[in-house]
């Protein structure tokens, strides 16, 4: 540990946490401290006990073992709510607001509103709340209206009143406020990006930060010391000057990054392409968006919020209207295009949206993957329960899905885990003829996001044709055989990357 | 790249707002688009009606409309709260039952007995409360949707005034100012559609200035959430279904009241009403949005179908179905602007 600040209470210490669920311990005797003003990155994959070790800190779980200390102070939180008035503030990965309620009530929800001056004997004082969020809100250089409802704000906008919310947890005692950045940018645009490291900065100035991220240059860019945890064990605890991205690779995944090859073809104009759209309109989402897929090709399409890109996917897998133009598969024009039809013409969608439109969480994940393409799991309308184990198993052991166990539900296993299966589901398709990938890595550790990565390769290989939105510019040029930018609704340039070579910044200036 | 970056984060929002939404007409529009709409067709229906029937716009029958309304409403209100939440509330009849069969039994009735004078308001408003505490409770601690613990308490509610009744004769209200109370004009209005109006006003300002009141919105949103902030939400809930039980046990005295004496069915039809006027007056089903102006102007907008379907020659026998066939329809119309490919209802 470090103890260079020694005269300074430290903001947190945690002394030997241990927690177990049933015969699984989730954390081994965990011991480290943060300093005032320090900036913490918290790594490690899926699975490895960072979600558990923030739930402890947020109050969510209680301690089995161990002792915790905020500033100076023992503590052992029963409830979100203690965890809170003691001073430490969440920024969630899913955004946690009350998208009906107004920015100043969001943010008064961690200041206590039921005690505070803003609501004596439960009657509302709409004037001092309103007070109190613009106060907050100016603090890290936001000049959101507190009257606005959250539902009305754009997702930047929404994360910042999340950052006020958080950072307003002990506006009254004084003390050094912990705010904890639970995977803020796994959703954001890279633009979007450096507004939040903007804030964080800001944050540092009166306050201390654990930020979790899987994108570890964000983390060697933003973040003073570095703790990385695998298996439910703290593995390294350095500053962020004594290492490297590479080591910190390696001590989270426990291997060193395998290279991922990519050989780029050449267009070849005599192909018929898997897919291609012609003048494709939809009114105020995108328009006169023209563009082809072959098979065995990757094009990724890069655009900020509001470019299109998603509404584009997403018509051309029938899950949104077309206005006008034409969507050909396999060189034959469709109509009438629907969700059934794309998947019975070999159209696979891994949507953003996992939780949401990708998985049924209930059911085992088994039947999950066997869901939309059954295979030998099927026979008619009748279900083959023994076929469907022995395909779910051999994508367990291809994909390296943990717990290694199909018969859990879906819904139990963790995002990176959860994602893989959903990946399996398409690729199980014997004739996958186009995949269409939506922000795929999104919330994944690095170790699941190569497996993920590895797998779209592998059905390139095989001959399907891809369409990837990424989740960064970097990704998309290394991933790419072709990049297309949105803006606004319409496409702005094509690049092939077999011959041309463009910066992250072309890119940039043509979305923007 | 930030100086890019900067540029894209300033001129995006800017975009969005710009033209007719920046204007304040504009933005007053956008606000309030939904509770134009039910004026805009409350002001459509008494065009036709008047154009069919000209006895439909006269201030009698005016009158008579918002006395029809004020039982709704009253009711409307407990039930905007509930459906706020996210949850439903089907017991109304019966809690209005059983309340109104006490209130009765407690005052100055043809059975005889002791005039319990302003206890009997106490007792009756306290059997909704009651059982409106029962319904939260149920539904909160053993986690039982709100659908299945109402719809056993409106049998309960309609036992318990069964039971109180028992088998002698139908006890009518003695006093007769009481028992005219309910349709007397006062400022032009009925009695009990004023005392509906009150009832809202509460409403709406309990929802509108009060931490409780915040919190069931914040509840309705996002229940997860609201628990993750330290919310009280088991409390929340259970203090939602109390204060319906409360109102509803108005809602039965009310009824009694009009109806001058008690009886089980004394509240039969009014269920059907109600949750419908909700819910076209633009409270959300799924919880979290929409409030007590929208379900004002829902139950006067359906009370004056009804009324105006009466006026206008609609045989009775074909009433109950053409009632019930626009009341799909103005549901559909009031969720068209929510549908979408892959909403899900359930």
């Amino acid at each position: 540990m470090t103890d260079k600040k020694v005269a300074k209470t430290p903001v947190l210490v945690l002394d030997h946490i241990e927690k177990s669920f049933g015969s699984n311990k989730a954390l081994k005797s965990i011991s480290f401290s943060i300093n005032p003003n320090e900036v913490i990155g918290l790594i490690g994959e899926n699975g490895a006990g960072k979600s558990t070790l923030l739930k402890i800190l947020t109050g969510i779980y209680q301690t089995d073992a161990g002792t915790i200390e905020v500033n100076g102070k023992k503590v052992k939180f029963r409830n979100p709510r203690e965890s809170v008035a003691s001073g430490i503030g969440v920024v969630h990965q899913e955004q946690s607001l009350f998208t009906n309620l107004t920015v100043a009530e969001n943010i008064a929800m961690n200041s206590g509103s039921g005690s505070s001056a803003s609501s004596k004997f439960g009657f509302y004082s709409w004037g001092s709340i309103f007070k109190t969020a613009s106060k907050t809100l100016s603090t890290i250089g936001s000049k959101l209206d507190p009257r606005a409802i959250v539902g009305d704000l754009p997702f930047v906008d929404r994360q910042m009143v999340e950052i006020a919310r958080a950072i307003s947890v002990n506006a009254g005692s004084g003390g050094c406020p912990l705010v904890i950045l639970d995977e803020p940018t796994s959703v954001l645009e890279r633009h979007e990006t450096e507004v939040l490291e903007r804030e964080i900065r800001k944050i540092k100035e009166f306050g201390s930060v654990i930020f979790v991220s899987h994108r570890l240059d964000e983390i060697m860019r933003n973040c003073d010391r570095i703790i990385v945890m695998r298996d439910g064990e703290l593995v390294a605890d350095r500053l962020v000057t004594d290492v490297t991205e590479a080591q910190l690779f390696k001590l989270m995944v426990g291997h060193e990054a395998r290279a991922v090859s990519h050989v780029r073809k050449g267009l070849d104009n005599s192909e018929v392409p898997a897919i291609e759209v012609r003048d494709l309109n939809r009114s105020s989402k995108f328009s006169g968006v023209s563009f082809s897929v072959r098979a065995g090709r990757l094009t990724a399409i890069v655009g900020a919020t509001g470019s299109g890109r998603e509404d584009l996917v997403r018509a051309i897998f029938g899950a949104e209207k077309i206005d006008s133009g034409t969507l050909l598969v396999g060189g034959k024009p469709v109509k009438n295009w629907r969700i059934p039809k794309a998947v019975k013409a070999g159209i696979g969608y891994v949507p953003s949206e996992r939780k949401v439109e990708g998985m049924i969480g209930g059911l085992t994940a088994a039947e999950n993957v066997t869901f939309t393409h059954p295979g030998k799991a099927a026979v008619g309308p009748f279900l083959i329960p023994k076929a469907r184990k022995k395909i779910a198993q051999g994508w367990f052991d291809t994909l390296d899905v943990r717990p290694n166990d199909i018969s859990q539900e879906l819904g139990r296993f963790s995002g990176g885990n959860q994602q893989k299966v959903v990946m399996a589901k398409w690729l199980n398709s014997p004739d996958l003829r186009v995949l269409i990938l939506d922000h795929p890595l999104r919330g994944l550790d690095p170790g699941a996001a190569q497996t993920v990565n590895e797998q779209i390769k592998l059905a390139c290989e095989k001959g399907a044709a891809i369409i990837l939105l990424a989740d960064t510019l970097e990704e998309a040029l290394e991933m790419g055989d072709e990049v297309l930018v949105m803006r606004d609704g319409e496409v702005t340039s094509a690049f092939d990357l077999a011959k041309d070579n463009p910066s992250t910044l072309d890119l940039l200036e043509r979305m923007v | 790249m930030t100086k890019a970056a900067d540029g894209a984060k300033t001129t995006a929002p800017a975009s969005q707002s710009a033209g007719f939404k920046n204007t304040a007409l504009g933005s007053f529009i956008s606000r309030y688009a939904e509770t134009l709409a039910l004026i805009g067709a409350l002001l459509v229906l008494v065009l036709i009606f008047s154009n069919l029937n000209p006895r439909f716009a006269t201030l009698e029958n005016l009158q008579n409309l918002l006395n029809q309304a004020g039982l709704p409403l009253i009711i409307a209100v407990g039930a905007t709260l509930v459906i706020l939440i996210g949850s439903i509330d089907l017991s109304v009849e019966g809690v209005m039952s059983a309340s109104g069969m006490a209130f009765v039994l407690m005052s100055a009735n043809t059975r005889g007995g002791t005039d319990f004078g302003i206890w009997a308001f106490v007792v009756a408003i306290t059997i909704g409360a009651a059982l409106g505490f029962a319904n939260g409770f149920i539904f909160t601690k053993v986690k039982v949707p709100s659908f299945i613990v109402t719809l056993g308490m409106w049998y309960v509610g309609l036992g318990i005034a069964t039971i109180m009744y028992g088998t002698e004769t139908m006890p009518f209200l003695v006093d007769d100012n009481l028992s005219t109370w309910a349709s007397q004009i006062n400022f032009g209005l009925p009695n009990n559609f004023l005392l509906a109006v009150v009832v809202a006003i509460l409403g709406a300002l309990v929802l509108r200035f009060t931490s409780f009141g915040r919190a069931t919105l914040a509840v309705g949103n996002n229940e997860e959430i609201a628990r993750g902030n330290g919310l009280k939400v088991t409390r929340t809930k259970i203090v939602v279904f109390l204060l319906a039980g409360a109102i509803s046990g108005v809602a039965g005295i009310v009824a009694t009241i009009q109806l001058g004496a008690a009886n089980p069915t004394v509240a039969a039809g009014n269920l059907f009403i109600t949750i419908p006027a909700v819910v076209i007056g633009g409270t959300s089903l799924a919880g979290g949005k929409g409030g007590m102006l929208g379900t004002v102007l829902g139950v006067v907008l359906l009370t004056t179908l009804n009324n105006g379907l009466i006026l206008s020659g609609v045989s009775p026998n074909f009433q109950t179905a053409v009632s019930g066939g626009i009341l799909v329809i103005a549901i559909i119309a009031t969720a068209w602007s929510q549908r979408g490919r892959l909403r899900i209802s359930k």
